[in-house]
């Protein structure tokens, strides 16, 4: 139980040998420090984890978290997350999904989901209310992650005797067969990174629902109210939450990023696609685009719907189109769509198994590995992609993932991986900010873990994206807000309204020229915010997610609490990683990004990271082995 | 005067409506007033403004400039609005 509002109070621990449920201990202290979501899953891990499991040890658990704000009404709080050790990289990590689960899990009384042991043959567990039930689900292995939502709300309707509305998480093919890059699905929504669905997999289990009755309470719901009406009416006059992700979506930032060469192409070879205007968010727009949507309690509603087949099915994102665009060289915006809808259908990532097939046809190309694979030849990937969910030919061998192909192989340098995670579709040489984040990111080549540094550099304001000067600083600073703004279970993409829109509206301006020449300038003043974030002890309009915990949980939050929270959450899975072997020496990236420019004409156009992750360190506390100290950690309140 | 081709991008090209235009300028600073002119003669209703054509990044042949930045003839002039979110 809980004195806190927005919780549901209970947290369970679910052992799928024992087919038993029990209760979690999870205080209201816990709750203080870790607030929800990914970072309440850290400490579970942290807690329970050794160092000695591996990714499909039955005694690996998976979390399923949800954060004090998810079902509550707050703006885009319907997040949910899945954190376990990961197959791709040996180590945990989170997988965030916008999916409906979370909103469900929270209504069948529960704050979060903890899994562990193994089905000895496929289920699925159905919560309703407080109550837990096992089915047999061999009719359901095989099926595609639709048709098993489909087949799951079919049994729940005829069980119930009517429609039962309900959250799910399902599995498809690819995590059924120990994809290392398998996707979790929830409606249409994936959680798509890590693995988490080989995970699944691994245990025999296909699929959860989740229903019931149950409502969070909010602690002060006149304040609550007024802020979520304001903060609502922020999100929808700014630039880039209200006319930008509505209109074009994530896909939007593929012009963007051409114009800054930061667009991967040709497996991180360049920058710019010279195609890029046929897989652009415009020509997603104008050609294939019926209308936007969003996930529940969302006013920015950046998701796109689109036609494959003659089916309104989901469109892509950008990584989508960047990975499955220019860094395959293929210019068939069409087939992107189709292949974005058939990976969520296998339960596939879309990231991981473009980044595996580009170093595929890389490693063709260079004779290291003849498999058939070649840029800008693209008609026959589907097969492929059929091929590795079921681990057939050329496919069992894609289904480990590029780290471990190279080891194999050879061609490591063109692995664009770190931690084993295939890197996201922004090409970090023009921005190398984002390459330190890509390095030091606790789960792997992740873009938002890693800080997301590139809406400094390029893509929003416009920093030198050269200069190391600064970033290490600004990139603790992003890393540790996104988690605390993931606790809570709202979107990363709300804080792309704390950008000030009159930069974003007038980037040739000389107010908008001179903040962007002097932000680098500005580390020495945020690492003393990194470091004492105490001083701020205080709360401001331009940061509402202080506000709204305070007003949903009536917890006493403030700016600088709400740091702490978030820098609390990255040392504690940094400390997990540290008993599965990473240290200062798995931050790192492929040598092509490190040691070739992508201008040959400009020595600088590449990712100094030793430089960077030296000063990283530092602003973080850490030892010069990159790990927290137990000092560290006692400081934080984690020891 | 020197022929070039103007590409418009992100919310600019949604709002307009229009993807690709052939004007006659020598800078990018000139390109400017009779883009939006040609945007409303082609678009009666269409809202974009010399404000928000000055508000963009611009490419020219693939490289950013400046609004003082000369053209040539064949150019390929690219208006891109600040976007981020990804």
């Amino acid at each position: 139980m809980t004195t806190y509002c927005g919780y549901m109070g209970r947290v369970i621990l679910l052992d799928l040998g024992e087919r038993r449920a029990e209760d979690y201990v999870w205080t209201d202290r816990d709750r203080e420090l870790y607030i929800g979501g990914k970072a309440m899953a850290s400490r579970i891990l942290y807690d329970r984890l050794t160092g000695k499991e591996t990714a499909f040890d039955p005694e690996n658990l998976i979390v399923i978290a949800t954060g004090p704000l998810t079902g509550t009404g707050a703006p885009s709080s319907n997040r949910f997350d899945i954190s376990s050790l990961s197959p791709l990289t040996g180590i945990t990590a989170s997988s965030n999904c916008g999916g409906n689960f979370g909103h469900y899990l929270k209504k069948a009384g529960f704050d979060a989901l903890i899994i562990r042991g193994k089905c000895d043959s496929p289920t699925w567990v159905e919560i309703e209310n407080g109550e837990f039930h096992f089915h047999d689900a061999a009719a359901l292995w095989g099926l595609k992650t639709a048709e098993t939502q489909e087949a799951l709300q079919k049994a729940l309707d005829a069980a119930h005797g009517k429609s039962v509305r309900c959250g799910m998480v399902a599995i498809g093919p690819a995590g059924e067969n120990l994809v290392r890059y398998a996707s979790v699905i929830s409606g249409e929504r994936a959680a798509g990174r890590a693995g988490m669905g080989a995970v699944f997999g691994s245990k025999n289990l296909k699929a959860i629902t989740a229903a019931g009755d149950a409502v969070p309470t909010v602690f002060d719901r006149e304040k609550a109210a007024a802020h979520r009406k304001k903060w609502v009416a922020a999100i929808r006059s700014h630039p880039l939450t209200g006319r930008q992700l509505p209109k074009l979506g994530t896909a939007g930032l593929v012009s963007s990023m051409q114009l800054h060469g930061l667009l991967a192409t040709r497996n991180y070879a360049g920058g710019q696609f010279d195609a890029f205007e046929a897989v652009s968010g415009e020509a997603l727009a104008e050609e294939l685009t019926l209308s936007n949507s969003g996930c529940l309690s969302c006013p920015i509603r950046c998701a796109r719907r689109v036609s494959v087949d003659g089916r309104e099915v989901k469109g892509p994102e950008l990584e989508t189109l960047g990975l499955l665009g220019g860094n395959l060289e293929n210019a068939d915006l069409e087939k992107i769509c189709r292949w974005n809808y058939e990976l969520d259908e296998l339960g596939m990532d879309t990231i991981s198994t473009a980044g595996t097939l580009a170093w595929a046809m890389e490693a063709n190309e260079k004779g290291l590995w003849k498999n058939g694979l070649a840029f800008g030849e693209t008609d026959d990937l589907s097969q492929v992609f059929e091929d590795i969910a079921h681990r057939h030919g050329i496919g069992n061998e894609l289904a480990e993932g590029s780290k471990r192909l190279s080891e194999k192989y050879g061609g490591r340098d063109f692995a664009i991986q770190s931690k084993g995670m295939e890197l996201a579709a922004y090409e970090p040489r023009r921005a190398v900010g984002q390459g330190l984040g890509y390095a030091v990111a606790n789960r792997g080549g992740c873009h938002l873990n890693g800080g997301y540094l590139v809406v400094l550099e390029g893509l929003g304001l416009d920093v030198n994206g050269q200069t190391p000067r600064g970033k290490a600083d600004f990139c603790m600073l992003q890393q540790d807000l996104m988690e605390a703004i993931s606790m809570g279970g709202q979107c990363l993409f709300t804080s792309y309204g704390l950008l000030p829109a009159f930069l974003l509206k007038n980037p040739n301006g000389a107010l908008t020229k001179t903040v962007n020449a002097v932000i680098p300038f500005f580390g020495p003043a945020v690492r003393l915010l990194n470091k004492l974030p105490e001083l701020a002890c205080f709360n401001l309009p331009l940061l509402p997610y202080p506000y709204e915990l305070r007003y949903t949980t009536g917890m006493k939050m403030n700016i600088g609490k709400f740091i702490r929270c978030g820098e609390r959450s990255y040392n504690v899975e940094r400390a997990v990683n540290a008993r599965f072997g990473v240290s200062a020496e798995s931050d790192k990236l492929p040598k092509r990004l490190t040691d070739i420019p992508q201008d040959p004409k400009r020595p600088d156009t590449r990712v100094p990271l030793e430089q960077m992750k030296k000063t990283y360190y530092r602003a973080r506390g850490w030892e010069k082995n990159g790990l927290p100290s137990e000092k560290k950690l006692r400081r934080l309140g984690i020891c | 005067m020197l022929m070039v081709t103007v590409k418009l991008f992100g919310t600019l090209r949604i709002d307009s409506g229009v993807k690709e235009l052939r004007m006659e300028a020598g800078s990018v600073r000139e390109l400017i007033p009779l883009v939006c002119r040609e945007l409303r003669r082609q678009r009666p209703d269409c809202a974009v403004s010399e404000k928000d054509l000055r508000a963009c990044l611009v490419a020219v042949n693939g490289v950013r400039v400046g609004a003082r930045s000369r053209l040539r003839d064949g150019d390929v002039a690219a208006f891109f609005p600040t976007a981020a979110g990804g």
